[in-house]
């Protein structure tokens, strides 16, 4: 009878210890659940779907490097969709942001960095409208293509859009740089936790949180650290959980859970924003075609 | 009649909706939601660059005089991600367009919805269609 007690008491220790590790590790979230995401402020909405993809066979294993790490290599659909697939390989774009219903209370001020309402100003509202830089962490939701380039040290994420901007991650475990200038990427850096790659992102200029907002934009501070955990969950899909830790603006760090989708017959195509912007702040410009 | 002209503007209004709040380029400052413009004309030419595609249609009036309208539709790399290539429109073929006119009253517009001589609509400005935002 004591044993039993005993033996009880260490299985609800050691449940409670993995469930807390599981937890602290950012992988809360579990699959994606039909929900709505909606930003804050503004009270808009979006319905999220599951990917329509079957489940993992029983017999799936990831694919794997020469060296048995999980192997990313591949162009995807990451959280800018919501993954409902079609005919010829298609998916679906969306603008999304992160969900108000999973981040942190604010600390005292930091609405006031998080929420910036409309200006009138491109530079303030929509600075992808003049070409400027997305910016990490407005990329992990961009509604476009990303290649992931994979070697043993090094992951090189390049997306179409903006300016086909690409990330060079060193992923063999080594700290951050020293003194860092803040960038619009920022300082990347990962390593593995098992099949899990876990992404460390700092050194990120104040900038755009995701997209453009009804009554204006969102915005992190330059002490934002991002922890991105990417694992292979079936033939095409991948678990992307992000971590958002910002001092200056939620009390406590939080995570959302994304999926990417591995698309096997797209190619990268090349995003040059200045090479056709006719209609930039409002002003059209005719075209050849309009000419007689 | 005015029943579906008004359940088209509708329908424009929302697919509109759904790229003035989250089009990259500020769709909003550039189309006048206020006026909706619905034209019937042949596909002149097709500009499959970014950051937006635009597609131009010579449209005829009563006297036989041809205006050219310019559209412009998603990113390149956003549209083909949902089955509107560049081949989707055909140089001469007769189209409907629907959407809003710019707002610096030129001959361009948004081209959220085109209808083909067979009825077949493609929505080269809209996003997913099945996910128009709602207002809590």
């Amino acid at each position: 009878m004591r044993k039993n007690v005993v033996a009880s008491f260490i299985t609800i220790g050691v449940v409670s210890f993995v469930l807390a590790l599981y937890c602290a590790t950012g992988f809360a979230q579990g699959p994606t659940q039909p929900h709505q995401a909606c930003s804050p402020h503004q009270g808009r909405c979006l319905d999220i779907k599951p990917p329509n993809l079957p489940p993992a066979p029983a017999n799936w294993k990831a694919p794997r490097t020469h060296d048995g790490k999980p192997d990313f290599t591949g162009v995807y659909a990451g959280a800018g969709f919501n993954h409902q697939l079609g005919p010829n390989d298609t998916d679906t774009p969306i603008i999304r942001g992160f969900d108000a219903g999973v981040m942190s209370p604010t600390v005292p001020g930091g609405d006031a960095i998080l929420f910036r309402p409309t200006t009138g100003k491109l530079e303030i509202d929509d600075p992808i409208g003049l070409c400027l830089p997305y910016g990490f962490t407005s990329q992990i939701f961009s509604p476009y293509a990303q290649q992931w380039v994979q070697a043993p040290n090094y992951l090189v994420i390049r997306h179409e859009f903006i300016n086909n901007f690409s990330r060079i991650i060193p992923i063999d475990g080594r700290p951050h740089q020293k003194d860092i200038e803040p960038t619009w990427g920022g300082d990347s850096v990962g390593h593995w936790e098992g099949d899990t790659l876990v992404i460390e992102t700092i050194g990120l200029k104040q900038w755009w949180l995701d997209n453009p907002h009804p009554n204006g934009s969102l915005w992190h501070s330059d002490a934002l650290k991002v922890t991105e955990r990417v694992k292979w969950v079936g033939p095409k899909l991948v678990s992307y959980d992000v971590t958002m830790d910002d001092p200056k603006i939620w009390t406590k760090p939080w995570t959302e859970h994304f999926d990417m989708v591995l698309h096997p017959t797209w190619n990268l195509l090349e995003y040059v924003c200045n090479e056709n912007d006719r209609c930039s702040q409002g002003n059209c410009k005719e075209s050849d075609a309009q000419k007689k | 009649m005015k029943a579906s002209i008004f359940a088209s503007i509708v329908i424009v209004a929302l697919l509109l909706s759904s790229v003035a709040l989250f089009g990259h380029h500020s769709e909003a400052a550039q189309f006048d939601t206020s006026k909706p413009i619905k034209v019937t004309g042949t596909v002149k030419k097709v500009e499959w660059m970014n950051p937006h595609v635009w597609f131009y249609v010579d449209v005829k009036d009563q006297n036989g005089a041809t205006t050219t309208w310019g559209f412009s539709g998603l990113p390149p790399g956003m549209a083909v991600r949902k089955g509107f290539t560049k081949d989707t429109l055909k140089i001469g073929e007769t189209i409907v367009v629907q959407g809003f006119r710019a707002k610096d009253g030129s001959n361009n517009a948004s081209g959220l919805s085109v209808t083909f001589s067979d009825g077949r609509q493609v929505f080269p400005g809209a996003l997913e269609v099945g996910t128009i935002p709602t207002t809590k």
